[in-house]
This record gives C-alpha cells, structure tokens and sequence, in this order.
C-alpha cells in the first residue's frame, strides 16, 4: 500500500512538473538573490505574509481546494469564449449590411432578376447575391460553407470583413473556375493557392448527373477581425449556374450594402414593398438579425453553456465555502491570541476575507490561463469551429467572479472571526 | 493611588448570567498593583482568578466598578481602543503557548510588532533582541511546532516582551512543563523583574512557581484571602 | 472472514454516524456529486431524446429514395420520371390493384415562430397523399380532420403546436403570398414527424412552383429491411442516380447528429467531476483527522488496519451516491419530458423531449461512485496508516 502510495505520489510530481518547475526556479532565483527575503520583510507589513501563511498551512487541503476553483475557471473560460464566438457571429455583423431572403424562408430561392432591381435604389450602396451550395469536400460528413456568388460585387459589399490582397481578386475575377477560401478552412484542408480540388454538391448535380466540381484556389482571405469566421468558400455564380442541372437563374438571397445604417429602415421597406404581391416575395432585415436568428436555430445555446458554467460555479461555492469555514473554525483558538495580542477584529476580519480572496484569485487565475491553453487546443484542433478568443473582457468579467467568490466563500468566516470573543476562543483549547 | 501604583481596581464586580441563574464572580473587588512588582495569584479552580487575570488583560470587561491603569480609565474603553491598549501596554503568556504553527520563532515574535509603527529593520532588531534575551537566537527560523515545550515558552516570553509593555500577564505558564524547564521559565520572569522593571502577574497552581514572584494573593469565591503560606 | 467484516461494519457504523458532527463538509460532497450527475444526465438525456425522437420516426418497411448524395429530404429531387422508373423496382408492395404502394413527398422549409425565443426558425412542410399519411407508423388526427387534396390546408404535428407560436387549429398562416388553414392536428407518437406540417402535394407543388418534381419517395417494402431489389435496379440502372435506404436506417443516421453533445457532456462532466472530487477529499481527511482517536483505539484493541480502510472507504462511497441518487432524481424530475427543438439534418427543426432511460441512470450511478472511490481511497490509506500511539494522545 505504502509503495503504491509513494509510486503514485511521484508519478503526480513528474506530471505535473511543467505546473511547478517554473516557480520552483523563481524561488530558488529568489532565494539565492535575496529577492525573498526583501518580499517576505514587505509582505509581513502588510500582513500578507500571516494571510498566505495560514492559507498554505495544509497544503493537501490547499491542493483540492484550488483544484475545484482551478476546474470551475477552466470551464467558465473556455464555454465562455465559446459563447462569445457564437455571439461574435451576431456582433461582428456589419450595421450597414442588410440580407434579403424568399419570404417564405431563406432556403426558398429568388429570382436572379431582383439584384439588377435592387441595385439602383436609393440608399443602395452596392448588392450582391449568393447561393447555398451545399459543398462538401471528399466525404459528406465534411460539409464546407460553400457560396456560388456574383464574383463582381461581393467585395463591394464584404469587403470591410474579408480581407483579400487585390492580386488575388484580380486572379479571382480573371479565373471562371475559381475559388476563394477562407484563412481557417485552408489550414484545416492543407489547402494552398494554386491548387486545384473537386468539391461536391449534395444539393446540385451537373448536367451530367455528377456532383462533382473542380475548382483552381485562387485565394486565401482573412478577416478584419480575429473573431471573423473563415470557414467558408465563394466561387463564381455563373460557374455554378451554367453547369448545374436544375434551378437556373435562380439566387439564394442577396446581401445589400447601404451607404448609412440610417438608410436600412428605408431600403428595406423599398425593397420588401417593390416584391410583395409577387410569387417571390422577399423579407430583408439587417445582417444582424439574421444571424441571430440563424444561430437561435440550434437551440438556446448561452442557456445550456451558462447553465453548466453555473453548476460548475455552485460546486466551488460549497466546497470552497464550507473548507473556508472550517478552516477558520480550526483556527479559534489562534484568533483569539491575535486578538489578545491586540490585533483588532476589522483587522482579523480583514486576513480572512484577504485569505478567500488569495485562493479565489490564485486558482482562478491559473483555471483562466488552463482555459487559454484549452482555447489554443481548439482553434487547432482539426473540427471547423469559430476561432476562439480570450477577450480582455472576458479577463475582467472573470477577475469579477474571483473577487465574487472570495468575498462569498469569505465572509462567512471573517463574519465568525469578527464576532469571535476572546474568552470563548481561549478556553476551547 | 500614587505614582507607583501602575494598576489599581476599584469595587470591581464581574457576573454573568447561565441560563436563568446569574453567576457572581467578583462583587467589589480593590485590589492595587504597583509598578515593578511580580505578583502570583493563586486560589482552587473557579476562584475567579483567570477570570481577574482577562479583566487585567482587558480582553474581559467588569459589570461595575472602576478600572484604572497608569492613571487612565480603561475599563470603558471600547473594543477597538482596548485592542490597541492591549498592543501598547501588555503581554501575555499563555499555559500552552499559544504560538501560530505556521509561523517560524522570530515571525512569532514579530506579530506584536505589525501593530506598531515600525518598519521592517526596526522590527527585525527588536525581534532579534527579545530572541537574545530568552537565549533562542540561534532558533530564530525554526518553526515553532519542532520545539521543545520550554523553547516555545520562551518564543512565547519573547512575543510577549518584544513590543516593550509595561505589564506582562501570565496564565499557568509552566503548567504544561516539567520542574527544570519550569524553573527555567520562571527564573527568566524573575530577571525580567529585576532587570527590566517589567510588572508580572502570574496566575499558578504551583507553590513552587508562586515561590519566584515577590508576593502572592490567595483567591478564593472572588476575594482574597489571607494566607500564610509563603514562608 | 466474518471477523474482518464485523470489524468493517463497526467501523462503517461509526464513521456514518458521526457525519452529523461534519455534517456541512458532508452536504457539501454531497451536493457537488449531485450537482455534477445532474449535469451528466440533462446532457444524456437530450442527446437520447433527441436520437429516440428520430429513430422512432423511421420504419423499416418503409424505403426511403433520395437523390444520390443528397444526404438529407431537403436536398433531394427527383423528376416525375425518375420516380415512375423506380417504382417498378422489385420487392415494392402492391395494392389490391396489383399497384406498388409508394409516396412521393415535397418536402419545403417555411418560416415559423419559436415560442421560447420568438425568433423566427425553419419548420419543414411536407406535401403528401393519403397514401404517404397511412405509410407512418402510430398517425392518427388529434383534433379537427384531414387536409382536403387540392385546397390550401394543412395538419401540424403536436410538437409544432408544443413549440411554435401561431399553428393552432383553424388559423390562418401566410407562407410568402400563400395562405393556408389549419383544419386538424395529427400525432405520430411522438417521433420527428410530429414536428412538420403536412399539405396535399400537388397542391404545395403549385403553390411553391415545384412543378411536377418531388423529393423523395417513400415505398412500402414486401420484406421488411430489404431494399435488395430496388438497390439493384438503381445501380444497373443509368437514368438513375438514387439512394435508396430503409427509413429506420435514414433517420437512425439523422439521430447521431447530437451524438457529439454527448462527448461534451461527458468532457464537462468529468472536468467537473475533478471539482467535485476535491470537495469529497477534502470531506474524507477532514472525516479521517475527526475519527483519528477513535480509529486508533480500535487498532490498539486489535482491530485490523483493513477495517479502517474499508469502513472509511464505504463512507465516501454511501456519501457520493446519496449525491448521485439525488443528482438523479433533480434531472428526473427537471429534465424527464422536457420539449426542446433544435436544427436537424434537413435544416429544419426537429422537435423532442429529454428523455431519461436506466442506462443513462447506470452511467450517472458509475460517475458518482467513480468519485466516490476515488475520494475515498486516499483518505481510506490514510486511515489503514493512522500510528495506534495516536490512541494515547487525546483528542487532538
């Protein structure tokens, strides 16, 4: 028993030595400088030095507390950053951009006609349209966001998103077979300019009756934004409407740039006025509400992700709780000479609030920086998936919760500390 | 009262109430302490003497009477300004020491300190100078717990002298010793009498500790007794 | 034998009854192995609810054919041609009539109103024939009556009625320029189909400029689960670019699309296990320092260190799975039932209920007494090593 115990114990070091060589190292640096003992005489001002010790008095206890915060950071980190990727899709949409869709629903097409209509209204900056493709690459599982698009005007009006060098727009317009790619969906294929792929249809056949395409990559575009989604791929419409075997002539819907998001309230009523009454009927709103909708589709997905990152955050709550007051507890004794030495109860009240708040940011802090790395697992990880970020805000809103936890899981205690009377204290040792 | 009289209680009562039944422990106890003096208080348990030895302390407060110390009321001070007295003007030793575990000898005795207003090398010097004079300085980074009991008493004397009060106040502080270390213990009060002119009360069981003070007070259902049994 | 195990049971009996004294620390392991079996099981429970909805949608006398590689209803056409060739395919049903028994099916997305966010989402609509309506297992109308052929009506599903706004019976809805009444609601015992609406074909081909294609067809097979004859003809068949599967095994396949949900359910878990897991630990040192005299004084009388093991062991254990029985129990009553929709395979909203079944009880019983175990072990050792001196030493 005792040689499994010591095997295990060490095989735990060695796992976790990337965690604690790094600071190992720090304090022998410190040690040998000197640095310690100048911090240690500091932090014994400021009564910081009594905090962390009694916060690091056991340190098994220690360990497992920080290990629950640990976790719980890592999961409110991670979903989060997850969450603000499917919002980023919402509020990454431009304001001026307005999406006009079949009525009916989106999925229903419009007649090609309607762009060369919209195209001159006023407050009109510039239309494009684009087709559903339903493309996938290799194996239908491996669906790709693929759009047969007016190669013309779609910088015009996803310009200020995609950003593209014009060499390559130039090779794009010049090449009836080309294909744009997005940053991400290139580094997830291997894909490189030059290549030529075939890509399937599992809507669209060729006239031929096969659903293959073959497509030169002309380009690799990112996005103005590290949150922009690069997952998709556009190609020429008239490619895909000269081969395919059905449908001709027909759009999926069309995008619209205003000249001022002022002007969206307007265009949409021109524009939802000019085809209503007719088989195509169309409903335009702003981007924005498009892909809120969109995205609303799946489910309540900030329901689910907020509900187990509030599970997660109950668990802490009673475990970090309830060994804060008992370590408290453990301590009457101690307290009370504080106090008879003459340490004030503010002041007592103060190092045990200080003591949650030490392990609160500690672990949760090191759970942020887990979840950094989970991040950079993701985004790397071969699945096509929005990029993933740890946005400063996300980093205060997390600072919020420590601070939060500390002062929920701490107050209990000080409470009891404050309250704590000499007499009581002493003779229950 | 003169000017030699360092703490002087006056028709002190003290009582609290268990359940529906009140308890009196003292009603109007005078008793006089002058300054340089080392007094043991003796008496059977429930006497009332840890009980005196708190409201001495301040961290017990009377019901009535009046409480004087080096020419000020102390005895209506609030709680915040009692904790701060207490820092300024006592010492306490404690039966089983009372030391925190997790800190080492010297941060033992630096605690008092962090409620005075000196820096970091003030406090260092006065630290190593309480260490001296309990003999513990080649101890100063032990942690306390790997102490024999007589070391960690005189940690605990060192704590209690470092921030230089005027009146140390002792509860059994060799009750949890054997006779040499005690003896020790209590020589090392004694010179701190001599000395340094530090005022000791010390609450004993033990003749044999009473035997080191300058006198003795016999404690008895809340009042003093006369005894001889001091030869 | 039943030494060791009388000495376990004192031990046992000691420590369960001295978890009042740490009863909050007790409460709290509770509740965090509670807490995270909840989390397991709402995720299982969708996930099975889900698959069930669907795959109980599919029959396997029925085949379903689709265009080649279309992988879903919605993405599939087929020109009248096609179908009056493949219907001649061997191993089709017949009528008294000696006619194969088949449906052809549109099947179109329109909009509709999701009552718990009122935005706007994709509801599919199903254009059938009398024959398509008796191919489905369980149908029967709820309320009002059929759709009349050749007029603008329409049945919906009860999950439709359960989940989106504005499809109660007699109202009128507008898709685009046409209108539509709803004259009755129908059930198909609760699989996906009760989240279409369903209209007379021809009459949705007209409205919605189909022409005379549809998209799938839907035959009654002679043999239950055998397409042989039909997979035959279509691949010797050039016209012929077709898919042709049984309906259990195409919605079987629909139904693993939250399958994924389930390798995060079980991530998150057990991430949070990890959290929950501290908190028994720390119950346990905290159980084992409280019981160290006592522990100690049954090892000076000659009480093996196996009975502290064990006794201490079993005490992590019955504490966890008090957490994992009421963990069970929240998501039982919480989830069980709970009607939810979200996007399937055709792009359409596929509406279900979480459904808790024994196996999804099994796996939250094994993660709960997974930290158990492990939250007890290592206390447990301690325990088995605790010094009998400790016996002598008081209390403390």
């Amino acid at each position: 028993m005792n040689g499994v115990l010591t095997l295990l114990k060490w095989v735990f070091r060695i796992i976790t030595a990337p965690v604690w060589v790094p600071f190992w190292i720090l304090w022998k640096l410190g040690e040998v400088t000197g640095l310690n003992a100048v911090i240690e005489a500091i932090a014994m001002s400021t009564g910081f030095y009594v905090v962390y010790k009694n916060l690091t008095r056991k340190p098994l206890r220690l360990s497992l507390t920080m290990l629950a915060i640990f976790v719980a950071f890592t999961i409110y980190g991670t979903l989060t950053a997850f969450q603000n990727a499917f919002d980023a899709g919402v509020e990454l949409s431009a304001d001026d951009r307005l999406v006009s869709v079949n009525k009916i629903n989106f999925t229903q097409p419009l007649p090609i006609s309607y762009v060369n209509r919209v195209r001159p209204m006023e407050g009109v900056a510039s239309v494009t349209h684009l087709n559903w493709f339903g493309g996938y690459y290799q194996d239908p599982q491996n669906v790709i966001v693929t759009f047969a698009v007016d190669e013309g005007s779609f910088f015009d009006v996803y310009g200020e998103d995609l950003v593209m060098s014009e060499e390559a727009k130039a090779a794009w317009l010049g090449n009836r077979q080309g294909l744009i790619v997005g940053e991400s969906i290139a580094r997830l294929n291997g894909w490189e300019v030059g290549q030529r792929i075939p890509l399937n249809s599992n809507i669209f056949s060729q006239q031929d009756g096969s659903s293959d395409w073959d497509f030169d990559i002309v380009g690799i575009y990112t996005g103005s934004d590290p949150q922009i989604d690069t997952n998709s791929i556009y190609f020429h419409y008239k490619y895909f409407n000269e081969t395919q075997s059905f449908g001709g002539n027909f759009i999926g819907f069309m995008a619209i740039k205003t000249e001022d998001p002022d002007l969206n309230e307007a265009v949409i009523k021109q524009v939802d006025d000019l085809f209503a009454n007719s088989p195509f009927e169309t409903e335009t709103v702003p981007e924005k509400v498009f892909n809120k909708g969109f995205i609303e589709q799946i489910g309540n997905i900030r329901l689910i992700l907020s509900s187990v990152v509030l599970a997660a955050f109950f668990i802490i709550l009673v475990i970090v709780g309830n060994s804060m007051v008992l370590a408290v507890r453990e301590r009457t004794s101690e307290i009370g000479v504080l106090k008879t030495l003459g340490f004030t109860s503010p002041r007592i009240f103060r190092m045990v609030l200080g003591e949650s708040f030490l392990l609160s940011i500690m672990s949760g802090s090191l759970g942020m920086l887990a979840a950094m790395g989970m991040i950079g697992v993701v985004n790397n990880a071969p699945i096509q998936l929005p990029t993933l970020i740890m946005t400063p805000d996300l980093a205060i809103e997390a600072f919020t919760y420590m601070a939060l936890l500390g002062f929920i899981t701490g107050i209990i205690p000080a409470v009891n500390a404050l309250r704590l009377n000499i007499i009581t204290a002493l003779s229950r040792n | 009262m003169t000017d030699e009289t360092l703490y002087s209680l006056q028709k002190v009562s003290k009582g609290f109430v268990k359940g529906k039944e009140k308890i009196t422990i003292f009603d109007g106890l005078d008793m006089s302490i002058e300054k340089g003096d080392f007094l043991a208080i003796m008496g059977p348990s429930g006497s009332g003497k840890t009980t005196l030895l708190n409201m001495l302390g301040g961290v017990d407060q009377p019901t009535g009477g009046e409480v004087w110390f080096d020419g000020s009321r102390v005895d209506k001070l609030s709680e915040g300004n009692l904790a701060k007295w207490r820092a300024n003007n006592i010492g306490f030793i404690f039966q089983f020491y009372n030391l925190m575990p997790m800190l080492n000898a010297a941060k033992n005795v630096e605690l008092p300190l962090l409620l005075t207003n000196l820096n970091s090398k003030q406090r260092k010097k006065s630290v190593e100078a309480a260490l001296e004079l309990v003999g513990l300085s080649d101890r100063a980074k032990h942690m306390t717990n790997e102490m024999s009991g007589g070391q960690q008493q005189r940690v605990a004397i060192a704590r209690a002298i470092v921030s230089d009060p005027k009146l140390l106040l002792c509860d059994e502080p060799t009750g949890d010793l054997d006779r040499a270390t005690a003896d020790e213990i209590l020589e090392m009060l004694q010179l701190l009498n001599r000395e340094f002119g530090k005022t000791i009360v010390m609450v004993t069981h033990d003749p044999a500790a009473a035997k080191y003070a300058k006198r003795t007070l016999h404690l008895d259902k809340g009042e003093f007794v006369e005894k001889d049994l001091v030869a | 034998m039943t030494k060791i195990l009388s000495q376990i049971w004192v031990v046992i009996v000691m420590n369960i009854t001295s978890i009042g004294q740490r009863i909050w620390m007790s409460l709290a392991a509770i509740f965090a192995v509670a807490v995270v079996v909840a989390v397991l099981l709402s995720f299982l429970a969708m996930t099975e609810g889900f698959s069930k909805t669907l795959e109980g949608s599919g029959s396997n006398t029925v085949a379903i054919v689709t265009r080649s590689g279309s992988q879903s209803e919605l993405n599939s056409v087929l020109s009248r041609e096609t179908i009056n060739i493949v219907t001649t395919a061997p191993g089709i049903a017949k009528d008294a009539n000696g006619d194969p028994i088949y449906s052809p099916e549109l099947y179109v997305i329109v909009d509709g109103i999701k009552k718990t966010s009122g935005t706007e989402v994709n509801l599919p609509m199903r254009g059938i024939s009398s024959v398509g309506f008796e191919l489905r297992d369980q149908v029967s109308i709820t309320s009002g009556r059929m759709f009349e052929t050749g007029k603008n009506e329409i049945i919906v599903g009860e999950g439709v009625l359960r989940e989106f706004a504005g499809f109660e019976l007699g109202t009128t809805v507008r898709f685009g320029k046409t209108e539509w009444e709803v004259v009755g609601t129908f059930s198909t015992g609760g699989n996906a189909f009760e989240s279409e609406l369903w209209a007379d074909a021809p009459t949705l081909q007209s409205q919605f400029q189909r022409g005379s294609s549809f998209q799938t067809i839907r035959v009654l097979l002679e043999t239950p689960d055998d397409v042989s004859g039909m997979a035959e003809m279509v691949e010797n068949d050039p016209r012929l670019f077709l898919d042709v599967v049984t309906e259990a095994d195409y919605f079987a396949q629909q139904g693993e699309a939250l399958n994924g949900i389930v390798i995060f359910g079980w991530i998150i878990s057990i991430f949070m296990s990890v959290g929950a897991l501290a908190g028994a630990l720390n119950t346990m040192y905290t159980s084992v320092a409280n019981r160290a005299g006592e522990i100690a004084t049954l090892r000076a009388i000659g009480f093996s260190n196996t009975s502290a093991f064990f006794g201490t062991l079993a005490e992590s254990i019955v504490l966890s799975v008090i957490g994992g029985f009421v963990g069970a129990m929240a998501s039982y009553l919480f989830m069980d039932g709970l009607s939810a929709s979200t996007l399937g395979a055709s792009f359409t909203q596929v509406v279900f209920k979480f459904e808790l079944t024994t196996d999804l009880f099994i796996n939250g019983a094994f993660l709960a007494l997974g930290i158990g175990l492990i939250g007890g072990i290592f206390p447990a050792a301690r325990a088995a090593r605790l010094p009998v001196i400790v016996a002598f030493r008081g209390a403390n």
